[in-house]
């Protein structure tokens, strides 16, 4: 029972005691119904769709237990018996026009029936098909179904099988480059986009918000050519430079953090891998220059003239109100990769300026909107370079020590005077 | 969109996902009423896959060809054509890169690696997969291995039905009994030990 259903109790109260008219209370009561019509059951749709994922998954394991005391025929029955049953529910749930709840969960429980009959089809004729495939064959046979169902369920599972998919087929011992993962990616594009016209504010959509980048930031490396490494973090960095100004661009700037997985992404991602070249030995192999794939330059192109694009039509739209560096961090590195290839002091020295910057700023900004969390975020950018610094052995111990001093000192000081502030601001 | 056009749709999809797993069995089928059975002799392990289950990988004796073709690559695609000797055992005829104006039965298998000093190519056969059920997988293999070590020659072989290049491991044979219930037995015996 929630505040509604006891407001509501309260009205008569309320109405006896002439706290409010009649027509208050039937305003309030009225206001409270629509609410309530507005957002069905949502926990019923969640209940749904966990039990159809663990029934299907159930019978896939029970199917994989590959009962040798059955006959082929009977066998076959079962690859297509949870198959039909599941196509028979979901054309119950959109011929009779049922709730988002029949939705989901028939649409989540075929996803899985779909699986089981394929995967014991491959058990009866003993078909090796590796994992990739196998996966590749089942999330396409269930395309159609987030959009016939409009089920956010079965694109979840759709993103999640598809990430999976990329592991399987893009890393690993013979890897290949997953060109499938661009397709099953574009596919799910129109449904994320009306997500995000139609339900700004839905908890569903938020859960897409941070799936989308994790799954771009796990597949991206499966793209770059093997033994690029060096290439690996230029794209890793424009990747995390691009999630950063699509984070800032006002639909998303305008929402919570929690909501926003694209600025969290780009603002961590690009932090953790420039700090991997603070590193002397990243440039030192970049400057040793091993033969590098064309595959991975042009990717590394192609993605640098996306997020050069954003960053622009960003401007354009005059959604850049200030200067903030982190938007800029992977042109900057661009252009470092480019001396880097020649020279090896010059971008180590400007890596761990722009690391310290990174910090510095962020700690400015926590300070000016007297934001614990974003001051205490810039004092560990600058904590974890210092502590990376602390295993360059060429450095004096006592410029290291001193350096732990000051900005261990920092941290108290820094949080000290923000709450000495906040008090004498309060009072 | 209206609702009879979702359902049309719909059964259009999910007549595709009836067809995909019927395909693939009617394929399947095919090849084993039309198709020749070749015996090939095999070494199993036994690894497991999240959704179908254990199963036991199968090497083939005849996975290593002698080839003139020096430029073999891994992933390239090879034809391996094969004849069956007197015991109905597979033996390779040849292997090329394309198809060839042969009488004998072709399988397309994949190259995993080439072997200069011995100028051989290494192949994957597309049937080196045999599941099995979960509590046999690991006891199918120790079987096979102690079959294997005994003085008796050629006496584990995977039954295999071959047609048009493709390709259904039906059974593997340890002495001319069916691996699941070879397994069977040897557990039944176990279990009366004690």
């Amino acid at each position: 029972m929630n505040m509604n259903t006891k407001l509501m109790k309260e009205l008569p109260e309320l109405l006896e005691n002439k706290v409010i008219s009649q027509d208050v209370a039937d305003a309030i009561e009225a206001y409270y119904t629509t609410q309530n019509d507005a957002k069905p059951n949502r926990l019923f749709t969640v209940f749904g769709v966990l039990g159809a994922t663990l029934v299907g998954l159930g019978i896939i394991l029970i199917l994989a237990h590959n009962w040798d005391d059955f006959s082929k025929s009977i066998k076959t029955v079962w690859a297509f018996l949870p198959l039909v049953i599941g196509q028979l529910i979901v054309g119950y749930s959109i011929l009779k026009g049922k709730s988002d709840t029949w939705k989901e969960a028939s649409g989540v429980f075929l996803f899985f029936a779909v699986g089981a009959s394929i995967a014991l089809v491959s058990q009866i004729y003993n078909i090796p098909g590796n994992l990739s495939s196998f996966l590749l064959t089942w999330i396409l046979l269930c395309t159609p179904l987030i959009y016939l169902l409009k089920s956010k369920a079965v694109a979840i599972l759709h993103l999640v099988f598809a990430t999976y998919y990329v592991f399987e087929y893009g890393y690993g011992y013979g890897s290949r480059t997953p060109w499938y993962y661009l397709l099953l990616l574009a596919v799910l594009a129109p449904f994320y986009i009306q997500l995000l016209k139609h339900y700004t504010t839905s908890n569903m959509t938020s859960i897409f918000n941070w799936l989308i980048p994790l799954s771009i930031t796990i597949s991206l490396g499966a793209f770059v050519g093997r033994g690029d490494d060096e290439y690996g973090f230029l794209i890793y960095v424009i990747l995390f430079g691009m999630f950063y100004s699509i984070g800032k661009i006002p639909y998303f700037q305008d929402q919570k953090l929690r909501r926003n997985g694209f600025l969290v992404f780009g603002s961590l991602g690009t932090i953790t891998t420039v700090l991997f070249t603070t590193f002397r030995w990243y440039w030192k192999d970049l400057a040793n220059g091993t033969s590098t794939h064309t595959e991975t330059i042009i990717l590394a192109g192609v993605l640098f003239a996306l997020a050069l694009l954003i960053l622009g039509y960003s401007y354009a739209k005059k959604w850049v109100k200030e200067f903030n560096l982190f938007q800029y961090v992977f042109i900057i590195f661009a252009i470092l990769f480019f001396i880097g290839m020649v020279n090896i002091s010059i971008p180590v020295i400007i890596t761990n300026l722009l690391i310290f910057s990174l910090g510095m700023i962020t700690i400015k900004i926590g300070a000016d909107q007297f934001h614990f969390g974003i001051l205490n975020y810039g004092l560990l950018i600058v904590t974890a370079l210092v502590i990376c610094r602390f295993f360059d052995a060429n450095i004096s111990f006592v410029v290291r020590g001193l350096l732990f001093v000051i900005v261990g000192a920092g941290f108290f000081l820094t949080n000290y005077i923000m709450l000495k502030k906040q008090k004498s601001n309060t009072l | 969109m209206k609702t009879i056009h979702i359902v049309a749709i719909f059964i259009l999809v999910a007549c595709i996902q009836l067809f995909v797993p019927a395909k693939m069995i009617y394929d399947k089928e095919a090849i084993i009423e039309d198709g020749t059975v070749y015996k090939f002799k095999t070494r199993p392990i036994d690894p497991n896959d999240p959704f179908r289950g254990k199963y036991i990988t199968l090497d083939y004796d005849i996975n290593a060809i002698k080839t003139d073709d020096t430029l073999w690559q891994r992933k390239d695609e090879a034809y391996l054509y094969i004849r069956k000797d007197a015991d109905g055992f597979a033996t390779p005829v040849t292997v090329s890169r394309e198809k060839q104006d042969l009488d004998e039965d072709y399988i397309l298998t994949e190259v995993i690696w080439y072997n200069s000093n011995e100028r051989e190519v290494n192949l994957q056969l597309p049937f080196n997969r045999y599941y099995m059920e979960e509590t046999k997988a690991y006891d199918a293999e120790v079987a096979h291995r102690k079959a294997q070590r005994d003085s008796l020659p050629d006496n584990t072989y995977a039954l295999v039905y071959i047609k048009n290049g493709s390709a259904v491991l039906s059974d593997i044979l340890i002495d001319e009994v069916s691996i699941k219930d070879h397994v069977e037995m040897q557990q039944d015996k176990k279990g009366e030990k004690p």
